[in-house]
């Protein structure tokens, strides 16, 4: 770690007030070589601004800040002001983020970079004067502007005299706070460009904060997730976004509409409140969380060379893995390979669909995943343990399959208690009591009515849409894991399956289940992908990101898929 | 709105107020009861020679008195234009010189007492803003609240009993010594400032709170400011992010109460120089009531509107001059 510029070490900030301590950061470490850059992205609150405040010395009056930081080798935090002051601007700079009052009403954007150049170096007079319209001009700004008051400027303009003001002591660290807040998407792509010029042609080390993931993305070449102050993952900024191993991170990522054009847009359930100081900080928000993490904070530990991710699970788990599955039938002496040699991981808490022309072996390999047929080669792996039969499904937090025909999969004699209820009857969980509350939860959830005279109709009274619901409510009494959804929709009209849709990534968006959605229907997959496996004769031909897939595709039967779509 | 009709809507307000002070003024005086030539061969406050019914008819008639309020009114109108603000009837003068002799004492004794209490009053609430919270700001913040809240004439008494009348350090009343000879003007100067001690500490006493709860106020507003943090991030020296960042940030309101309460210390004048017997336009305003010299009181009031007039007006620029925000 020689050649780094800043290092920061278990970085700790506690705001006091009358009534609280806030815990705003926890323990935070990173550094910065020369010339890098890094990103810092979290929700509102997440403690992004405290750590640039802490690293600036500006937060002594209000919090305890405990770690240290260093600039090379000199500790900063243990410096008197007078001494840190030497370090302020001219080594370590901020963009603070922009407000109306982070410029000083009463003095002009002359007199405000100037009093910089002043202070720490050795510009004077007219050469100093010089100087600032030398910076205004470097941020795009034309000369005259820099005799104007800070509210004669807008905000794009605004955001660019920080811009210079911080640039002013050729700083060797730059910390960027929330640079396009504010900003229409117009002036937001202008100030992107410009720190990327600027942090080319200058060299110095970058931090940017921001919770938004394109400017991340495009800014910093790593990044830290934060949540709640701490750091849950940290890795390479393209590798995170393309595969988050935090499932905070993935929740980030996907509420974001920039990075997900189709899909629609789901964020992460829950409140950012954190109910157990002693355990993860995620883990009311959080779809893959065991009882350990109520008690056990997880630390930031290497999970590959260069990611760490704070989960007392690894990152997110494997759930459902299909390895080399080969199935073919006979028919008539010619031999069909429905199933050739596919390979398939599902983690949890994700959306995973299943795409391809009815015939191309979908519905096999969904049997096969779910145990319902056994393969003619290679293994199903259902959280690490071989699927035989119906050991996945025959049981809580298991596996569960809803099948494209609603009218063959629910008995249309029984009435909807008795489709219902079947599995907890079968493998005999909870009283009698019980099992009908779950029913009755079960039926609520997605949104069909509960009481005696509905539940005791015959499912032959129902309509598409609703027996189709009612498979769904059988499913969901097993509280699954992974949801295997074959068709679902197929067989629904376009405003029943719409209403069908939503309810169910609804309902896996708050539960956090996993789901394989098997469909031919590039445009519905879209809406709710977040990887997709692209099958066509029997072979899985291409997979990746829901983005990646739809925007670039490699196989030409992909891509005149897509095409067809337009 | 463009800059020439803003300022011809601010020129009408002033206009609006200014005349409605003036009718208030004519009316005021004649609404108390009595008359001018009750008093008018009597020494103040007391009734000793009485005219006669005709006597009085010839002095309301020569005064214009008898005539019907609203004629009088119309004429006191029209000589105004002219600039003619009358003739005293009591001291036999025209007004503009009674209240010339008297104003430059008033003046003096305000002005400075709002230098000293602003001053004072700033230095002290900046402190205790800076030190908010602390014992340093809660005692003093307590010991002002209570100080302030003693009215004027009250201290004054206070002031006059126990260092003039007591202790004998300041002359008991008056602005400068009776039949004095100086040698010098240095010490013509001492005696003046002598006699002015006590009216404008008390003066400044009583004005201090208004200054120190402001700047107290204003600083610790503008000390949470985002652009305090921006100031001390760029590392700049104490000195210059207190005085050129905070200050002038919180000097805003304090100048422009500077100007508004120049009215408030007028009113704070006529009863502190009434306990010292001070010899400045609240004493005459007084003298002026006590003999109903009707001409001399719309005479004092018309100079005290106009002068808190003047100096809102002049809040008005100078607020601003200082803030680049207001146009």
């Amino acid at each position: 770690m020689e050649h780094s510029i800043i290092r920061v070490e278990n970085l700790s900030v506690c705001y006091h007030s009358e009534k609280r301590r806030t815990r705003a950061v926890n323990k935070v470490s990173f550094n910065l070589d020369r010339g890098s850059s890094l990103g810092i992205i979290g929700e509102s609150g997440s403690g992004k601004t405290s750590i640039a405040l802490a690293m600036m010395g500006l937060l002594k009056k209000v919090a305890t800040v405990d770690g240290q930081v260093y600039y090379e080798d000199k500790e900063l935090n243990s410096l008197a002001e007078k001494e840190r002051n030497l370090y302020r601007w001219g080594k370590i700079a901020i963009v603070f983020q922009n407000s109306l009052d982070v410029l000083n009403p009463v003095l002009t954007v002359h007199e405000q970079i100037l009093e910089c150049l002043l202070r720490h170096t050795v510009l004077t007079g007219p050469a100093a004067d010089e100087k600032v319209v030398q910076l205004l001009e470097l941020v795009g700004l034309k000369a005259g502007w820099n005799m104007h008051y800070p509210h004669q400027l807008s905000g794009g303009m605004r955001q660019r005299v920080l811009l210079a003001m911080a640039l002013s002591c050729d700083p060797e660290i730059l910390i960027v706070d929330e640079p396009t807040t504010a900003l229409d998407a117009m002036a937001k792509d202008e100030i992107v460009r410009l720190l990327v010029k600027l942090h080319r042609e200058k060299k110095f080390a970058l931090l940017v904060i921001s919770h938004e993931m394109q400017i991340i993305s495009r800014l910093a070449s790593r990044v830290m997730v934060m949540y709640g102050g701490h750091i849950v993952e940290e890795g390479l900024t393209k590798d995170v976004l393309k595969n988050p191993l935090h499932t905070y991170t993935r929740g980030l990522i996907q509420s974001s509409p920039a990075i997900n054009p189709y899909r629609d847009l789901w964020g992460i359930p829950g409140e950012a409140e954190q109910n157990n100081p002693e355990g993860c900080p995620f883990y009311d928000r959080c779809n893959q969380k065991i009882l350990e993490c109520q008690a056990k904070l997880p630390l930031l530990e290497y999970i590959s060379l260069e990611r760490r991710v704070a989960c007392n699970r690894g990152g997110i788990t494997t759930l459902l893995t299909g390895r080399e599955l080969h199935k073919s039938f006979v028919f008539k002496g010619k031999t069909i390979k429905a199933c050739d040699n596919c390979d398939l991981t599902i983690r949890s808490g994700e959306v995973v669909v299943l795409i391809g022309e009815s015939g191309s072996g979908k519905t096999t390999l969904a049997s096969i995943l779910a145990g319902v047929s056994t393969p003619d080669e290679g293994e199903v792996l259902f959280e690490g343990e071989k699927i035989k039969g119906n050991s996945a499904t025959s049981r809580k937090n298991g596996l569960q399959i809803v099948f494209q025909d609603p009218f063959t999969a629910t008995n249309e004699h029984l009435s909807i208690a008795q489709v219902v209820k079947e599995p907890l009857d079968i493998l005999k969980l909870g009283t009698k009591d019980e099992k009908l509350n779950n029913v009755r939860q079960a039926l609520q959830d997605v949104q069909l009515p509960s009481d005696d005279e509905f539940i005791n109709k015959k499912c032959h009274c129902l309509s598409g849409g609703q027996r189709q619901r009612v498979a769904l409510a059988r499913s969901l009494v097993m509280e699954p894991k992974l949801l295997i959804a074959d068709e679902i929709s197929s067989m629904l009209d376009p405003s029943t399956q719409a209403n069908v849709l939503r309810l169910l990534k609804g309902l896996q968006n708050t539960r956090g289940f996993a789901m394989l959605f098997i469909t031919h229907d590039l445009a519905l997959a879209r809406k709710i992908a977040d990887r997709v496996y692209v099958m066509y004769n029997g072979k899985i031909i291409e997979h990746g990101s829901a983005v990646e897939v739809f925007d670039s595709p490699k196989e030409s039967y992909t891509n005149k898929l897509v095409d067809n779509l337009l | 709105m463009n800059k020439s009709s803003s300022i011809l809507k601010k020129a009408s307000e002033y206009l609006l107020t200014f005349l409605v002070i003036l009718t208030l003024n004519f009316f005021i005086p004649r609404l108390m009861p009595g008359d001018p030539f009750i008093f008018l061969s009597s020494s103040e406050g007391q009734v000793t020679i009485t005219y006669s019914e005709e006597q009085i008819a010839k002095y309301k008639a020569y005064y214009g008195l008898d005539k019907p309020m609203i004629v009088q009114y119309t004429s006191y109108l029209a000589n105004l234009l002219q600039g003619n603000i009358g003739y005293s009837i009591y001291y036999n003068n025209s007004v503009l010189s009674v209240i010339g002799k008297r104003v430059i004492w008033t003046v003096s004794i305000v002005l400075a007492a709002i230098f000293i209490s602003c001053l004072i009053g700033t230095v002290l609430g900046s402190l205790s803003a800076w030190y908010r919270n602390g014992t340093f700001d809660k005692v003093l913040y307590s010991f002002i609240i209570a100080i302030s809240e003693i009215p004027a004439f009250l201290i004054g008494i206070m002031f006059l009993f126990i260092l003039a009348a007591k202790l004998g350090w300041f002359p008991l009343s008056g602005g400068i010594k009776t039949f004095a000879n100086y040698s010098n003007s240095v010490e013509k100067i001492t005696d003046i400032l002598h006699h002015a001690f006590l009216p404008v500490l008390t003066l400044s006493i009583v004005r201090l709170g208004e200054f120190y709860l402001l700047s107290r106020n204003s600083m610790i507003a503008v000390l949470t400011k985002d652009y305090m943090r921006t100031a001390r991030a760029k590392g700049l020296h104490n000195k210059r992010i207190i005085f050129r960042h905070a200050l002038k940030n919180a000097l805003l309101p304090i100048v422009t109460r500077v100007f508004l309460s120049l009215g408030a210390v007028f009113s704070g004048a006529i009863l502190v120089e009434n306990v010292f017997n001070y010899p400045g336009v609240g004493r005459l305003m007084r003298e002026a009531v006590m003999v109903r010299d009707y001409v001399l009181i719309q005479g004092i009031f018309l100079f005290v509107a106009v002068t808190v007039l003047t100096m809102n007006l002049l809040a008005d620029i100078i607020y601003r001059r200082l803030d680049p925000r207001v146009n």
